[in-house]
């Protein structure tokens, strides 16, 4: 099973937005840096959940944040890539492109 | 702690980041939504997260690695839920009555809220189709001396605010006008709105093909030409886009396409087209004649006082330089969205109001209704404690069970809310129609979400207190009680009869409310207009000034077509004007009286009535004095006017003013006043009679331009029905000139009916909504009385086999339901002394305290409510003692 197996077009679009957020990346953060990119207005519910299999498929790593007044004292959950990720991201690029090449001129 | 309750489905090891992100976006939402919105916004989120959550365990399970305390009880909370629901559609499937009695009742109120949430969200909140919606703004004239404001606008002070404003962007006046179109095809009347070069800038709407206006456009000569709008297009032109570039005929003149509006745009008066505002240079000069409105765009960053504060120091120094005209008014703005919904704004508020309390009776009877259920389940409920189910257990299922049935009646109640938007767009008045969005109101994901967090709120709210009710007694107590089969409910009864107060309080407060809307209606029908609607056709005619190139020539059309229309037998008369009532067209000018000087300070003002000479006959308007006009006042006899009695009475106070003579406008003309006519309530049944001056159409009037004479209304009083007259019109008009086209045809009582429309909907809605509540109100009370004879039985067996007679049982009875009812009445006529402050506005000719209203509502209600009584009752008496003494 290579890596573009094991990833959804979701859960590539979730990672790549955890990658792009840096040390900032938690469930509001990535749903917004996803519709800044694609316009696409993903359902709460939907990221969470995304979050949540991607750690448990050991792409992510979560930790607790400092509690902050405005969210009624509660810790934000930030996210971080684990090097799986990054081969993953890379295998299934890697896959895109090799079956992309020959096709911009009929595509474009 | 609703919310701390729904946040508890979401999995603990994310509960407390999944709550903070969800108050930190609450603060944004608040922001821009309002708090109200907010409340529901979180509640909605909280709960479709929450049904993720638990879907993605229920399907996949949540296979994270560390497995704490939370995880491992979970399993066995899923499958206790999961036992709650299939228990929960046992239990509604075995009592089908209660059920859809339930179902029904929260159907109704979530249809009914859903349904004006969603009419009120689209007018009153949803942004309008522009690109800064927040920064257009209505620009107009403010009289606070005369009571007025917001009114029309003159050429000469819009081109000085233009100039001389620095807070807007852009601004532009507009003026609708309908001309004939004579493409090829057949001849039409279309709607052209007029604007200001600037106009589409300050809606930030750019042509889809083609342009916009050029800076000189406006200039007369150079303003022939036009962007059409994108429905006209279709229908006209086949949405063909190489219409661009191409000429039309606008009432024979030829105008240059020179683009299309997008399909989205959207303006509240009907427009197939907009063309350049130009001016005659005297035109741009006129101070004194009111006819435009304005709209313009703040720049960003200015704010509404510093832009009002300009407009002011503007309207202050115009006021100086001319005080003949300006003094005593000034420019005045508002929110563009204001200037539109404005008046209906009470309307919807009120109606958002009465739905709540529909809901709010609609959640009482549902608790009623689970009370008694729950009342009745005291044994099961006794008996599964007794073998080891926990109090929580117990709690947990009696909501379960509430919350399927809320959820259920929420279902069934978007579906009538999807069904009554239908009826409600059907019966949509025109002039609300033009309110942005309100024709196409649907339910959509807001409305969606909004009426399913209220259905679970329901659940939630009216469940917990029966569960916690039927939970709280102990053990013994409970299947002792049951045992002895007494009225153990006594606290139960209580709080039941208490709701069932609450709801004939709220029905009385929305029947008087709904009563007193009906009783202004028929007040307002019947305010006489001032004249004659009954068997009166009105047919609009503009004849186009390429081929009618002056008065002569329109007077000489009309002529014809009245005699050819006089000629047939079931004529009564025929009539034109320019200006018809209720038709919302009008002018005003300034009036001389000769040998009287005019004082800048009030100046005396007049609206001119260019009429046929036997237009107040057939109009049925009546002559207090003078004379009327005839065919002999014609172009070659001494110019004459009629004014009516507001005119009279205010301008000649306590003297005669036949014989006296008058100018209008400018150039000046002078007129003999040789008769008085009844006052007309031209703007509307509740309007006040405006001072009118009626100019004989065959002597002409110069001073509004040309194009007056030839945009007339005829009048025919006529026995045929409206199709007849109609065909007969046309007929008559064709055979004159084969190319004239008719506007529309109507009776003249549907036009004043047209006027009362918005009144007559308010009413509907919210008898409606009185019908449903005191609905609501019956079952309720029918609930209670059922359940008390059903707990009584014993009782009431001892009592009988004691000796009581049916009379004293039936007594007994009654004496409950009246103190119910008379509460309720007590506590409703005070909800509505204090509610009805919201109706003041839409009320005529009653007041809003008014006692018959009030004796008569009460009455209904406790008939109503002796109806709902009778049934339960009639059980009670036909009870055997015996089989009762035995069956306990």
């Amino acid at each position: 099973m290579s890596a573009f197996d094991s990833i959804g077009e979701f859960e590539h679009m979730v990672l790549l937005a955890v990658l792009r957020l840096d040390d900032n990346a938690y469930a509001v953060t990535v749903r917004e840096e996803i519709f800044k990119h694609t316009g696409r207005d993903l359902s709460r519910g939907s990221i969470y959940i995304t979050l949540d299999r991607l750690e448990s498929k050991g792409f992510l790593k979560s930790r607790l944040g400092e509690p902050t007044a405005e969210r009624g004292g509660r810790a934000k959950r930030y996210y971080t890539p684990r090097p799986a990720a990054i081969t993953a991201l890379k295998e299934s690029r890697r896959a895109l492109e090799s079956m992309w090449r020959g096709l911009e001129a009929r595509l474009a | 702690m609703i919310w701390r309750m729904l946040l508890k489905l979401i999995p603990g090891d994310l509960r407390n980041s999944v709550a903070g992100d969800l108050e930190e976006e609450l603060i944004s939402i608040r922001q821009r939504y309002g708090r109200a919105l907010a409340v529901f916004w979180l509640f909605g989120a909280t709960l479709t997260l929450a049904v993720r959550f638990q879907l993605e365990e229920f399907t996949n399970g949540r296979p994270l690695p560390p497995i704490r305390e939370e995880l491992r009880r979970k399993p066995h909370m899923l499958e206790s839920v999961r036992q709650d629901v299939l228990f929960g559609i046992r239990m509604l499937g075995r009592q089908p009555v209660f059920t859809a009695v339930a179902v029904l009742a929260l159907a109704l109120g979530i249809g009914a809220n859903a349904a004006i949430f969603s009419a009120v969200d689209s007018v009153l909140w949803r942004p309008l189709p522009f690109a800064n919606p927040n920064r257009i703004m209505q620009i107009a004239e403010q009289r606070p001396k005369e009571g007025r404001s917001f009114g029309p606008v003159s050429p000469a002070d819009y081109f000085d605010w233009r100039r001389e404003s620095r807070s807007f962007a852009a601004m532009a006046a507009h003026l609708d006008d309908v001309v004939n179109l004579t493409a090829d095809g057949e001849p039409e009347r279309v709607h052209k709105l007029n604007v200001s070069e600037p106009f589409l800038r300050v809606l930030g709407i750019v042509p889809v093909y083609g342009r916009d206006f050029q800076a000189g456009e406006e200039i007369v000569g150079r303003h022939r030409v036009a962007i059409l709008t994108d429905p006209f297009w279709r229908r006209r032109f086949g949405a063909d886009p190489s219409i661009v570039g191409k000429n039309i005929q606008l009432d024979g003149n030829s105008f240059q396409v020179i683009g299309v509006l997008p399909s989205g745009f959207w303006w509240p008066s009907p427009a197939d087209m907009i063309v350049p505002l130009a001016l005659e240079d005297s035109d741009r000069a006129l101070r004194g004649a009111h006819f435009l409105r304005v709209v313009g765009v703040l720049h960003p960053g200015v704010s509404v006082t510093q832009a009002a504060d300009e407009l002011t120091a503007i309207g202050a120094k115009l006021s100086q330089t001319y005080p003949a005209e300006n003094s005593g008014h000034g420019p005045g703005m508002r929110p563009f969205r204001e200037a539109l919904v404005g008046e209906v704004r009470a309307a919807l508020t009120m109606l958002l109001g009465s739905v709540g309390l529909v809901l709010l009776i609609a959640c009482t009877n549902v608790a009623t209704l689970l009370l008694a259920r729950s009342a009745a389940r005291q044994r099961e409920i006794a008996v599964r404690r007794a073998v080891g189910a926990s109090r929580g257990r117990l709690i947990q299922q009696m909501l379960t069970e509430s919350l399927m049935l809320s959820l259920l009646g929420g279902l069934a109640g978007l579906t009538m809310a999807w069904w009554s938007l239908g009826v409600l767009r059907q019966i949509l008045p025109a002039q609300l129609s033009n309110l942005p969005g309100l024709a196409s109101t649907g339910i959509d994901r807001q409305v969606l979400l909004a009426a399913l967090a209220v259905s679970a709120l329901t659940g939630l709210l009216f469940g917990i207190g029966p569960a916690l009710a039927a939970t709280r007694q102990d053990v013994g107590v409970a299947l002792g009680e049951e045992t002895r089969g007494n009225s153990g409910g006594s606290r139960a009864l209580r709080i039941r009869s208490t709701l069932v107060i609450v709801e004939v309080a709220l029905s009385l407060t929305l029947l008087v409310g709904a009563t007193l809307l009906i009783a202004s209606f028929r007040n307002v029908m019947k305010v006489s207009p001032g004249f004659g609607p009954g068997n009166l056709i009105a047919a609009q005619i503009s004849l186009p000034g390429k081929r009618y190139p002056d008065q002569a020539h329109s007077a000489a059309f009309f002529q014809t077509l009245f005699s050819r229309l006089n000629s047939v037998p079931a004529t009564a008369g025929v009539a034109a004007t320019a200006a018809l009532p209720f038709s919302g067209e009008d002018s005003r000018l300034d009036l001389d009286i000769e040998n009287r000087t005019a004082q800048a300070n009030s100046p005396i003002r007049a609206h001119p009535r260019l009429v046929s000479s036997d237009y107040l006959r057939v109009m049925g308007i009546p002559i207090l004095s003078g004379r009327p006009f005839s065919d002999r006042d014609n172009a070659s006899s001494p110019p004459v006017v009629m004014l009516n009695d507001a005119a009279a009475r205010q301008y000649w106070p306590g003297e005669n003013p036949i014989g006296q003579r008058i100018s209008l406008g400018s150039p000046a003309r002078w007129m003999e006043i040789v008769g008085i006519a009844g006052d007309v309530h031209h703007h509307g049944l509740l309007s006040d009679p405006v001072p009118e001056a009626y100019i004989p159409q065959l002597q002409g009037f110069r001073a509004l331009g040309s194009g007056l004479a030839r945009n007339m209304t005829v009048l025919v009083r006529t026995s045929m029905s409206l199709a007849a007259e109609a065909a007969l019109i046309k007929a008559a008009v064709k055979e004159i000139d084969s190319q004239q086209p008719i506007g529309a045809i109507q009776s003249m009582a549907a036009i004043i009916d047209d006027s009362v429309a918005p009144r007559r909907l308010n009413l509907i809605l919210m008898s409606g909504f009185a019908i449903v509540a005191v609905v609501l109100t019956a079952a309720g009370l029918y609930g209670v009385m059922a359940y008390l004879v059903s707990q009584r039985t014993r009782e009431i067996g001892v009592r009988m086999a004691l000796g009581a007679s049916r009379w004293q049982i039936l007594g007994m009875l009654f004496r409950h339901a009246g103190l119910m009812t008379g509460a309720g009445i007590a506590l409703g006529v005070a909800g509505s002394a204090l509610l009805t402050r919201w109706l003041t506005t839409m009320l005529f000719g009653v007041s809003r305290t008014s006692l018959p209203i009030y004796l008569a509502v009460s009455l209904l209600l406790s008939l109503v409510a002796l109806i709902a009584v009778a049934v339960p009752s009639r059980r009670a008496v036909r009870v055997d003692p015996l089989i009762a003494l035995r069956d306990s």
